[in-house]
């Protein structure tokens, strides 16, 4: 690992100005990701900005319609958080499934956006949600913030300070891990919000996206016998060792209607 | 203080220093002004070395030696040979060894070989010095594939071996075998592959050498499990140096399972740093450089061919292997696809003749070298996966025909077509037992109900028979101090399987001493003379046996001592619980006051000196022992997924004489849960050009604490060998062995009404998927078809 | 280079060091408290765990500088000066160990675990220990330490 300067401001503002004053900046959220990218030299920053100091990116708040969580708040955080519980249990259940436990102790659902790794879970939760990102400088829906693999509509040194999520009338979030790095090979999030259906799909492609057909689908009928018939085309799908994009595609559906199935198992439980 | 028994759980002693912290790994050990190595390691699987120009390297601040190929050949040092037992081709010609070395010498061979060492003041000066060394290399055409490398227009990997073939071998009765094939009802052929996996010890390799130049010796602390074989490798062939010059110490070593057995570049390498810049030198893998560097394992394509009669008599049994065992022959990779593989198949069957055919190939990947078990999982694999599908392909009860042919136990002892002799052990009253245990007719119910959720229930049961290696000869001394202490050196090595307990319970109870009296050392060739660490599991066969005939050496000496103490005759006396009893007169003196007075000189005769109890005694193996049990796995199978779920895991095992239950219970466990990582989750994976693409554990799978089921696991005792004084059978491996069919066996029952017959391990969601896709369209023959 | 100060086992320590410098090598090679381990590079393995502010965390997966005022507790930490806390001594009876290796972070991990849920299921107990990987034990021997322990440390 190269060497960097280290810095930790206080307030979003001091942030913003330590990366700009940096030649090749780059903030540090909860480090999950960004360290063993360091540590293999696949990213060598002039400096880092740590924004672990800054209390405004930290906490959960809920009002009837909008959960709102901030950029730096832990997986581990969110799933235990009693209102995330209440608010939309399917997101409380996906913070508690990502990585293991050191991992969801540290990593942020900040630091998890803007990498926007295309096998990450939190990015089908924000897709399907319909969330709002909200940055240093403006509100951006979820529909445009995920520009690729590994690229969001994040401008340079723009930072991500919280995420609104709409409480959903339904949702569930069902994902097939990779046997060595648990994350998602296919993991989709199927979520209901003010009768309209989205159905977002992470692992399986090159970044996460929405399922168009699935959803026209749910949107008639809300079970999971909606999907039947409806296949997923392979063709933009990520093939690798783990798994085929055939497989992939596959996946995608049986996913998706088991995710349905816990969306209308939550209800009828609660 | 504590008195121990044989067969007692004893706790184990060196818990309470790995629980809180104060194991001494390799990576805990640091030597006064050391200097820290790094390995440049070839990116190429096969090219040549055009240049190597180090001088931005040496030009870095910090950066003290950097050692290439050339530098080493320039020094004189020689290669490190193989020690394979198997030599010979079927036609009585040696095998073919390529040289060596501890670096590339003009060619690279694999991805990750070593290229030149860097040694620098700190381990980052040396890693980021590794980007200033400039090697032009020319690109040669690589094979990965063992099968494609037998090939007439394969690549080829050393200019004097023709066809990369490094050893053909051949075992049993070939002729007698196609006599059977030709008179049986039924020959069933099945052509499957035993994956390439490697061990992963948590721990990664490492090392720490120094030179002393007033004595001309060498300090090598190795993270290893066989200090003196390869202190003599080191010393004899590469430093052409008597091996007194060296000390080979392993400290605490975080795990083995085989592939810390080798003989490695790094520590002559940095040994010869350490001489040369007269100052010590630390080296250690990182997790990335491990799976480049170390050892892989199984890797074997075979055509498995079962000669059966139609009311299930198993006639005879063939299998024809090749594996690619890597660039070279490393330290003894010949060995595990032919000898290591073909002893024990056939496994506890009764196969009237059978032969085994393989070839070892020279592939540019990293080394094969044992890996837990070596030959006896692939054996028994082959063996249990042709008689399953066998029983599919002619319609009988997998269990009924495993039954029918079981050797019965009025056979033994039996020497098979393989030449092992089978000497003692009761395979249908294991079998019995194991199906007992697991009662499959239990899960009925459970089956039901797994199959309306759209899932499958499997079962399968699997019987082994394996055999025990490493060296035939082990080391053990005692030597007993005036403030009563014990202290007990043997030459065999744990890696974590706890002989710090098992050993000094062994001796303890066998001279009725307290427990905590007996101070273990190992793996310091200082400590003992003589000393074949860890493999096959020998432990307890051939470290046992020393310390129990060790034991017998001090009764012996101080039963004289004894009977000087009590004026009787030593031939009076006998020995029980611990005390010396005059069968005459009744007195008795306890061995613990016999040590006291051997170091009193009141009490002690005019010719015997403190210390006389003291011995060292050196066991010499007979015969290797043939530890056998029974498998049984029952798993759910998501056919919409692929996805596994083991359910649950019995096994009745026969070691023969258990020393320490718990700790037998312990190796039985992490062998099964690596048999099931084998077979689910973990693979070694080489893209075309030879990029090792299963390079971290973020795509090589290891089991983690939710994937690895509670186990049952029982013992018969009806049955210790009379091959070892002990009458143990080794249990380091015998998980691994018994675990391979159990848990794919469990898996294709599950997928029976789908059709499915074979899938090759590992079975990875997306096979078992598509094999439920392809409703059992699978191809027995096809692997191997172009080798044979 | 940034200096940073923190607590360590409850002691406190300050020191100079790169800003790359990693938690577990500060731990390590600055404080030299060896118990804890590195088995891997991707933050997979789990053998060098150590509790951040009372929570269990990868120190291979965090920078030195990122501890900066906080309470860190190593394998040394839990540890009386003789013998064993009730956790480490389950994990003694129940021979949730081998090589030793993977137990520190092992250990750790489940101390927290426990401190969660006081009363896990062997199912709690297995998804708890998802970010630990052991090579010898097979782990059902761990699973039972971890149970026994809480059951112990319950009263």
């Amino acid at each position: 690992m190269q060497d960097f300067e280290y810095q930790k401001p206080k307030t979003v503002t001091e942030a913003g100005d330590a990366f700009n004053a940096q030649s090749d900046g780059s903030f540090l959220a909860g480090g999950q990701t960004l360290i063993p990218v360091l540590k293999q030299g696949l990213a060598m920053p002039s400096g880092l900005i740590d924004l672990a100091g800054i209390e405004d990116l930290q906490g959960i708040t809920a009002t009837e319609s909008t959960l709102t969580v901030g950029a730096m708040t832990t997986h581990a955080r969110v799933a235990a958080s009693p209102e995330v519980q209440k608010a939309i249990p399917a997101l409380a259940g996906l913070a508690g499934g990502i990585g293991d436990p050191q991992v969801r102790n540290r990593g942020t659902l900040g630091g998890s956006l803007a990498n926007n790794d295309p096998s990450a879970d939190y990015p089908a939760a924000v897709l399907a949600l319909s969330a709002v990102v909200v940055t240093d400088k403006r509100r951006i829906p979820a529909d445009g913030f995920f520009t690729g693999m590994f690229e969001t509509a994040l401008d340079e040194g723009e930072l991500i300070t919280d995420v609104e999520f709409p409480v959903a009338e339904r949702a569930a979030y069902a994902k097939f891990p990779n046997p060595a790095s648990r994350y998602a090979v296919a993991g989709v999030f199927v979520a209901r919000v003010d009768g309209a259906v989205r159905v977002a799909v992470t692992g399986a492609g090159p970044g996460v996206f929405r399922a168009a057909e699935m959803e026209a689908a749910l949107d008639k009928d809300f079970q999971a016998d909606a999907l039947e018939g409806i296949a997923v085309s392979e063709a933009d799908l990520i093939a690798d060792i783990h798994a085929s994009a055939g497989y992939r595609a596959h996946l995608i559906g049986v996913m998706a209607g088991r995710a349905v199935d816990a969306a209308n198992a939550n209800v009828g439980a609660a | 203080m504590t008195d121990v028994t044989i067969g007692q759980p004893v706790r184990r002693s060196e818990d309470e220093r790995f629980l809180t912290g104060r194991g001494r790994y390799i990576d805990d050990i640091n030597l006064e002004g050391q200097a820290r190595a790094v390995v440049l390691r070839s990116v190429y699987a096969h090219a040549r070395i055009k240049n190597i120009d180090a001088s931005g390297a040496l030009a870095m601040e910090g950066v003290l030696l950097v050692v290439t190929g050339e530098d080493w050949i320039a020094e004189g040092f020689g290669p490190m040979p193989t020690k394979t037992a198997i030599r010979k081709n079927r036609d009585g010609s040696e095998l073919s060894e390529p040289p060596r070395h501890c670096l590339a010498i003009g060619r690279v061979r694999y991805v990750g070989e070593p290229v030149a060492l860097v040694v620098a003041e700190t381990d980052p000066i040396a890693r980021d010095a590794l980007d200033l060394i400039d090697v032009d290399y020319e690109s040669l055409d690589a094979v990965t594939d063992a099968v494609e490398a037998l090939a007439p227009d394969a690549p080829q990997l050393w200019d004097d071996i023709p066809g990369n073939l490094c050893i053909d071998f051949e075992l049993g009765d070939r002729e007698g075998v196609e006599k059977a094939f030709a008179e049986a009802d039924h020959v069933i052929t099945l052509d499957l592959e035993n994956n390439r996996v490697t061990a992963v010890p948590i721990e990664p390799r490492g090392c720490v050498g120094s030179y002393d130049p007033e004595t001309d010796t060498y300090l090598l602390y190795n993270s290893t499990q066989n200090v003196h074989a390869i202190r003599d490798t080191l010393a004899e062939n590469v430093f052409g140096i008597d091996k007194e010059k060296i000390r080979h110490i392993a400290p605490d070593v975080g795990g083995g399972f085989g592939v810390k057995n080798s003989a490695y570049p790094e520590p002559p390498l940095v040994l010869y740093a350490a001489k040369k810049l007269g100052r010590p030198v630390k080296w250690i893998n990182n997790r990335s450089e491990s799976f480049l560097s170390d050892t892989h394992g199984r890797g074997q394509t075979s055509r498995v061919q079962l000669a059966i009669d139609n009311d299930g008599t198993f006639r005879a049994l063939r299998t024809e292997t090749v594996a690619g065992i890597g660039a070279y022959c490393w330290t003894i990779g010949p060995f595990t696809p032919t000898g290591g593989s073909a002893r024990t198949q056939g496994g506890p069957y009764d196969f009237p003749v059978m032969y085994y055919r393989s070839r070892a190939v020279f592939i540019n990947t990293g080394p094969m070298d044992p890996y837990r078990g070596a030959g006896r999982p692939e054996a028994t694999f082959q063996t249990e996966r042709i008689i399953e599908y066998a029983a599919r392909q002619l319609g009988l009860d997998p269990i009924e025909i495993r039954r029918k042919n079981l050797m019965r136990p009025e056979k033994l002892p039996h020497k098979t077509s393989m030449g092992l002799n089978i000497d003692c052990g009761d395979f249908p009253k294991v079998f019995e037992r194991t199906l007992k245990l697991a009662d499959p007719g239990s899960f009925a119910e459970r089956a039901e109900q797994i199959k309306t959720a759209g899932r499958r229930f499997g079962f399968a049961i699997a019987p082994y028979l394996e055999c025990t290696g490493g060296g035939p000869k082990e080391f053990a001394g005692v030597a007993f101090g005036a403030d009563g202490t014990v202290s007990l050196s043997v030459g065999s090595q744990s890696t974590g399987m706890g002989h710090e307990t098992s050993m000094a319970q062994l001796l303890a109870a066998r001279l009725g001493i307290p427990f905590e009296r007996v101070e273990y050392h190992q793996a310091d060739t200082d400590k003992t003379p003589i000393g074949g660490g860890h493999g096959g599991s020998r432990g307890m066969e051939l470290g046992g046996n020393a310390v129990a005939q060790a034991a017998g050496e001090v009764i012996e000496k101080a039963s004289g001592l004894a009977a000087h103490l009590l004026q009787s005759k030593a031939a009076d006396l006998t020995f029980e619980g611990g005390s010396f009893k005059d069968s005459g007169s009744g007195a008795s003196v306890s061995m613990v006051e016999v040590i006291e007075a051997s170091f009193d000189s009141e009490r002690l005769p005019d010719d015997l000196e403190p210390g006389c109890l003291d011995t060292g005694s050196t066991f010499e193996r007979g015969e290797i022992s043939i530890p056998n049990g029974c498998h049984a796995a029952a798993v759910e199978v998501d056919p919409k997924t692929g996805a596994i779920l083991l359910l649950g895991y019995w096994v009745v095992d026969d070691f023969g004489t258990i020393i320490n239950p718990l700790l037998a219970d312990g190796q039985v466990m992490g062998g099964v849960a690596q048999g099931i990582g084998q077979v689910l989750t973990e693979n070694i994976v080489f893209d075309d050009s030879g990029q090792l693409i299963t390079g971290s554990l973020m795509d090589y799978g290891l089991p983690r604490a939710d994937g690895v089921p509670d186990m049952v696991i029982e013992y018969y005792e009806g049955a210790p060998t009379k091959k070892n004084p002990l009458g143990v059978k080794g249990a380091g491996e015998a998980g691994c062995v018994g675990s391979l069919p159990a848990v794919v066996n469990a898996v294709l029952d599950a997928l029976k009404e789908f059709g499915v017959v074979h899938i090759d391990i590992p079975l990875t969601s997306e096979k078992v998927w598509r094999a439920v896709q392809d409703q059992g369209a699978h191809d027995p023959k096809g692997l191997i078809e172009g080798a044979l | 280079m940034p200096k940073i100060a923190l607590s360590v086992n409850s002691q406190p320590v300050s020191h100079d060091v790169e800003g790359r410098l990693l938690l577990v090598d500060f731990i390590r090679e600055v404080l030299g408290l060896t118990g804890t381990h590195v088995g891997c590079d991707t933050s997979q393995c789990g053998a060098c765990v150590v509790h951040v502010n009372g929570q269990p965390v990868k120190s291979c997966t965090l920078l030195a500088v990122q501890a900066d005022g906080a309470d860190v507790t190593t394998i040394e930490g839990v540890s009386p000066d003789q013998g064993l806390n009730p956790l480490q001594q389950a994990f003694h009876e129940k021979h949730g160990l081998q090589c030793g290796f993977c137990t520190p972070g092992m250990v750790m991990t489940a101390m927290a675990l426990i401190e969660d849920n006081p009363d896990p299921s062997d199912a709690d107990i297995r998804h708890g220990l998802e970010g630990n990987i052991c090579r010898c034990t097979g782990y059902q021997n761990i699973v039972e330490a971890v149970r026994t322990g809480a059951k112990v440390m319950r009263g």
